[in-house]
């Protein structure tokens, strides 16, 4: 059998599990709207960025050699990287809530919503990667500064494009609401 | 003992007390107002069905001619199965704009690229081409079905049992044809009987299954409403979004000049 069939085979199987996959019912039940606003409403992890930051940094607990506890600078080290792996795991629970709040947005969307959605998906992947590679870091005991500041890059632009997503949104209801408005109203408050 | 031809015919006429079932389920429920596209691809089959009988029994055609006309109607079968897509995509997707206008693109995307593919991996000969052809289509079909359903289930929209199962018949119909002629077209054509069997048998699964969801599923009855918020409240969330969004941006901002300054 050439190669070309075996790749066409195998292709048709993927769409076969494809399909399946597709067909399995989703994950969590669907949030209703009024869950979505109160889950808005609660405080958010990557607020706390800094201060994980810095307990990770090697000279907030360096002194401890230097005083010879050296035992206790590494038990405080490993706590310390295990609470950032704790926090990686808020922080992607919270990017995801992120996400399914700008699915929610995307249902709802009156116009086309294309580039921002693909540069969502884009983001999910890439941000589920970095996620995964940071852990192994911590998990190694290297230093995973930049790797911290890549996703709250990502954390930041989803929130950028959420925002102006939610503008449109609010900017056609009103549009609907009041036809005759100029459409100049500063949405949100801002 | 029964031959393989007596078998074939046999399939042959269950397809077409299947096709006729589902046609007179279809009228009885009025469900041919609602799908359309995909009550005339039901007629088509039928039609082909009494056509390629009639050419057959009549036998005044040579060899090429049958085949010729044979492979007119199965382009216009496929080609009306592929309208059945485009009528069950938008009953899915098209009450979503923003969802609509991204998804459109997409499967237009998908479905040329998955049919160019299949041409790059075809046989060069141009008498494969026609059937290439169709096979590359029906690829196309079950990977924008696929892709239909993906979509739906990453934005959680609804779809109803009978959508899902509309659905469902024409991917696994389309993903068997394409299985079932790549090993006919390289390593079985001695069994172009049994190829012929197999297919028909595919479409007999098919139509049972869809068959089976116009009797039990009406399209009212099962569609879970999708996530809709009232305008006062949709005004209020939104208000709400960019503010937290806003704070967001604006400390999570601060925190990294904070960071720029010290580095």
């Amino acid at each position: 059998m050439s190669l070309a069939v075996i790749l066409l085979i195998l292709f048709a199987l993927l769409l076969v599990a494809l399909l399946a996959w597709a067909l399995r019912p989703p994950a969590g039940p669907v949030r209703p709207p009024l869950d979505v606003f109160e889950a808005l409403s609660r405080s958010r992890h990557c607020l706390r960025i800094s201060q994980v930051v810095n307990a990770l940094q090697p000279e907030d607990t360096e002194y401890l050699r230097d005083t010879g506890q050296l035992a206790l600078m590494q038990t405080l080290r490993r706590q310390r990287r295990q609470i950032a792996l704790n926090y990686l795991n808020q922080l992607q629970e919270e990017f995801q809530e992120l996400i399914e709040i700008s699915r929610l947005l995307a249902v709802m969307s009156p116009e086309a919503i294309g580039i921002e959605e693909m540069e969502r998906w884009r983001l999910s992947l890439a941000f589920a990667v970095n996620c995964a590679f940071l852990r192994w870091k911590l998990r190694l005991g290297l230093q995973p500064f930049s790797g911290f500041a890549m996703l709250s890059g990502m954390a930041i632009s989803v929130a950028r494009q959420l925002d102006f997503a939610s503008t449109r949104i609010a900017e056609a209801a009103m549009r609907t609401a009041n036809p005759t408005g100029s459409g100049d109203e500063n949405i949100g408050g801002f | 003992m029964v031959g393989p031809l007596q078998l074939q015919t046999a399939a042959w006429a269950l397809t077409s007390a299947l096709e006729l079932g589902l046609f007179a389920q279809l009228l009885r429920r009025k469900l041919g107002r609602v799908y359309p596209v995909f009550f005339a691809y039901l007629l088509s089959t039928i039609l082909q069905s009494i056509a390629v009988a009639a050419l057959y029994r009549a036998g005044n055609f040579d060899k090429l001619t049958t085949w010729k006309i044979a492979w007119l109607t199965q382009g216009l079968v496929v080609f009306l199965r592929a309208l059945v897509l485009i009528e069950l995509a938008r009953k899915v997707l098209s009450g979503y704009i923003g969802i609509w206008a991204l998804a459109r693109r997409i499967l237009l995307g998908v479905a040329a690229s998955v049919f160019a593919y299949d041409l790059l991996l075809s046989k060069g000969q141009w008498q494969w081409l026609i059937m290439n052809g169709v096979r590359g289509l029906e690829l196309a079909m079950a990977a924008v079905i696929v892709t239909m359903l993906m979509f739906a289930r990453y934005y959680r929209l609804p779809v109803s049992p009978l959508q899902r199962s509309l659905a469902v018949g024409l991917c696994l119909y389309s993903i068997f044809y394409v299985v079932n002629y790549s090993l006919l077209e390289n390593v079985l054509q001695e069994y172009a009987v049994l190829w012929n069997f197999l297919g028909i048998f595919a479409f007999i699964a098919s139509l049972l299954l869809w068959t089976t969801a116009v009797t039990q599923y009406s399209e009212s009855e099962e569609v879970v409403p999708a996530p809709e918020i009232p305008p006062e409240l949709h005004g209020k969330l939104t208000a709400e979004v960019n503010t937290r969004l806003y704070l967001l941006n604006r400390q999570l901002i601060q925190f990294f000049r904070v960071k720029d300054r010290r580095s």
